[in-house]
């Protein structure tokens, strides 16, 4: 069934940029057509690691009502294991549009919102894409609400450290519970040794999806090599055999199954 | 004394002033302060652009009366606007 997916997170740095690339790549190197937005306005980060020449329009002018969503999405070249489609649509990342965003009124936001929603009809409907993948700004900010709210699965990501934990907690009660959102959590640089045996994974899962409300997609360690690449080139796409990369491929079947 | 009590007066219309040239949005903020069963109504509408009672409730999949009652009350509490055309009554948000 295609879908739209979020992923969201209340703190930043929690490496949802990281999990958007490489789930839609995932996505589309099972032969899925695919389409990935960068929705994080105050810190586009898509342009990094997809170096698109002379990008004309932004997500920015198809929020604008300038242009339409065909003219912000770009076709990304073929890489060996892409099967299928993928194309992006970036934020404009320079400090004028930044500032422009963030100064949007309430109007305008409503406006967006209106068009986030339409897209379910245009990107799923109209340009049969199966997959659109948001990845969105941090915390409860407007237009990460308003991506929420277009998604039809809201994925969160987290970290261990208290202030995370709770205000993530906050944030899933106070947001998705209201919107009747299907989410789950993805727990991000976990300590490889609180999750070293099955038993200690059983046993934390069962706490976190506790706290939470929701189901844990899954729980990954920190890997240094991810951290290595510093997100310049697509990790999943160069390192095929790496645990990460096959971690991912988990997710992505479980996504299916929302 | 008096003086007092006319600025005071000044003052609260000037404050009724502001609060009236504050427009009723429906965005995700105001979603979030309504009811859980306005809520759902407005999210459809949001979506659809205009619609009537009954391509409403075929999406929430509730009854076309009940939608047409929530969808009134979005329309008093001024967050929609309605518009009769021919025998059919379209609801949509003012952009």
């Amino acid at each position: 069934m295609r879908k739209i997916v979020a992923f969201h997170s209340y703190k930043g740095g929690t490496g949802k940029t990281l999990f958007s690339i490489s789930l839609a790549t995932t996505y589309a190197n099972r032969g899925k057509k695919v389409c990935l937005f960068d929705l994080d306005f105050r810190a586009p980060s898509l342009h990094a690691a997809f170096k698109t020449d002379g990008t004309e329009y932004w997500l920015n002018d198809y929020l604008n009502g300038v242009c339409e969503v065909e003219k912000v999405m770009t076709e990304l070249s073929q890489s060996r294991a892409r099967k299928g489609e993928l194309l992006v649509g970036l934020a404009n990342p320079s400090t004028e549009a930044i500032r422009e965003m963030s100064a949007k009124d309430r109007k305008w936001e409503m406006k967006a919102l209106g068009r986030l929603l339409s897209l379910k009809t245009t990107l799923l409907n109209d340009m049969e894409f199966d997959y659109v993948i948001l990845d969105t700004s941090p915390g409860l900010q407007y237009s990460s609400i308003n991506a929420i709210v277009s998604a039809d699965v809201a994925l969160v990501v987290t970290g261990i450290d208290a202030s995370d934990r709770e205000g993530t907690k906050r944030m899933v009660h106070e947001l998705y519970d209201l919107f009747e959102k299907k989410a789950g959590v993805i727990v991000n640089k976990v300590i490889a040794d609180l999750i070293s045996s099955e038993g200690a994974k059983r046993k934390m899962r069962k706490q976190l999806e506790t706290i939470y409300g929701l189901p844990v997609v899954e729980m990954i360690p920190c890997f240094c090599e991810i951290l290595r690449a510093g997100g310049t080139y697509v990790f999943t796409e160069e390192m095929p055999e790496h645990p990460f990369t096959k971690t991912m491929d988990k997710i992505a079947t479980k996504i299916d199954r929302f | 004394m008096n003086e007092k009590i006319d600025v005071m007066i000044e003052l609260q219309k000037h404050d009724q002033k502001e609060s009236e040239a504050v427009p009723d949005v429906l965005d995700v903020m105001t979603l979030l302060s309504l009811p859980d069963h306005l809520r759902k109504t407005a999210v459809t509408i949001s979506r659809l652009d205009q619609a009537t009672a009954d391509e409403v409730a075929e999406q929430t999949r509730r009854a076309r009366a009940v939608e047409s009652g929530y969808l009134n009350q979005l329309v008093i509490m001024g967050y929609l606007k309605k518009e009769r055309r021919g025998r059919k009554a379209y609801f949509f948000i003012e952009k």
